[in-house]
């Protein structure tokens, strides 16, 4: 594999191809790491090869094979649950020791609450709660009913690229638990999430912005406060 | 245990819907199979001429995304491409279990339902647009370039194996195919970077 200038790109247009044998191909993107030349190469040459697919008449899946598909998908639950609980967790964040403290929470519920309220619907077993939302438009609501809690979200934005929101239960002198609640929003800022886990005791839902995967302490503090009790 | 984003699904972009499909969510997985299925089916269909085998090529392919522990990297390139990339991977390795060889022409006596031509989706129209705009810019490429690059695109052909097909130095293959590619940029309007 030559890494002058003058052969570079040389091999990106087979490369996109699928036309490299697995060692050149490796070889080819340990220099492609280093290479602005072929990095260029590849991404103009795939933008052209991930068209191809066009030139193949175009079919309808058969009948049957949606469902052929999703049987087989949701025949391998195990699977999928099984990754769930392996997502990297976080370790506790340098600042979160004050976050996580009484007095630091106090702090930031202090600089951040804007008039919790909770407002009844017209049954007694369900309650609607308004939430707070800092630092960003939209809004939030938490709905209880028979014991469970549904976080409901509006023209709320995304997390930052690289990160998820991740919800958690406040119970009093204690550190925030996380739920293992990883969500977004859709492009309108949508969110209907639910909450598990028990939530006797438990005095608030919050929501924090946290890395790829969730975090098993918050690292930031909240954008969403729903005071329960 | 983790409860399901319940959003209207439908309504979400492929992005976000990868993003629970990594989570658990066997309905988002629905929702790309709505969206790029007949694509993955097309393209694997192409690949080997045989339906059953193209069925099975497909559900590979979606497994193999079910499966998957690697989160979805848009940076990387779109969904789209992403399940396309499975469905050719899963066909090159049933041509290399010799099981199915590649097909271009083979004719399949089983009905194949095709986009009927007054399909009026605006999705639906926009794709047959950009599928002539495809189909011609590859056709009027010659002959030696247009050919290197279905073999390795629908053959799943490596350089090397396309150079002893037609009895090519290797690197005669290679530069057939980039200077295919680079008159495909440009006649589908993306000019090529002088590089030096």
């Amino acid at each position: 594999m030559s890494t002058s200038d003058r052969d570079c790109g040389a091999d990106a247009a087979a490369y996109v191809l699928g036309g490299l044998e697995p060692a050149e191909a490796e070889a080819f993107r340990r220099h492609m790491s280093t290479c602005a030349i072929c990095q260029d190469e590849v991404s103009a040459f795939g933008q052209v090869a991930d068209t191809l697919h066009l030139v193949a008449p175009q079919l309808r899946t058969p009948r049957g094979l949606r469902r052929r598909v999703m049987g087989a998908v949701r025949a391998e639950p195990r699977a999928a649950a099984a990754r769930a609980g392996a997502r990297p967790l976080v370790g506790l964040a340098p600042g979160l020791r004050r976050w996580a403290t009484a007095g630091g929470l106090a702090l930031a519920l202090a600089a951040a609450v804007v008039g919790a309220t909770a407002l009844f619907s017209g049954g007694s077993s369900s309650k609607l709660i308004q939430a707070s939302v800092i630092g960003s438009s939209g809004t939030a609501e938490v709905r209880l009913s028979g014991g469970r809690a549904e976080l409901i979200l509006k023209g709320f934005p995304r997390p930052p690229a690289g990160d998820v929101y991740e919800v958690w239960l406040k119970r009093p002198g204690a550190p925030p638990s996380p739920t293992r609640v990883l969500f977004s929003v859709t492009s309108g800022g949508a969110g209907d999430v639910g909450v598990p886990g028990d939530l006797r005791g438990v005095r608030q839902v919050l929501v924090t912005p946290e890395p790829d995967g969730g975090s098993l302490a918050p690292t930031h503090t909240p954008v969403i406060v729903a005071q329960l009790r | 245990m983790f409860r399901v984003f319940r959003a209207d699904l439908r309504s979400l972009a492929d992005e976000d819907l990868m993003a629970l499909i990594h989570d658990g969510e066997p309905r988002a997985l629905e929702v790309i199979f709505d969206r790029h299925g007949d694509r993955a089916y097309s393209l694997a269909y192409r690949m080997c001429g045989q339906r059953t085998v193209a069925e099975d090529i497909v559900q590979e392919a979606f497994l193999s995304l079910w499966r998957s522990g690697t989160r979805y990297d848009a940076a990387k390139g779109s969904v789209r491409s992403w399940v396309l990339t499975a469905v050719r991977n899963r066909a090159i390795d049933a041509f290399r279990r010799e099981s199915v060889t590649a097909s271009r022409d083979v004719a399949d006596e089983e009905a194949t339902a095709r986009l009927a031509a007054d399909e009026r989706t605006e999705s639906e129209v926009e794709r047959r647009e950009d599928a002539r705009r495809i189909r011609a810019a590859l056709g009027e490429l010659p002959d030696e370039q247009r050919k290197v690059i279905e073999l390795a695109y629908f053959g799943g052909f490596s350089h090397s194996e396309i150079a002893g097909m037609l009895d090519l130095p290797p690197g005669t293959v290679k530069g057939r195919m980039r200077l295919g590619l680079t008159k495909m940029r440009v006649a589908l309007g993306d000019p090529p970077r002088v590089t030096q």
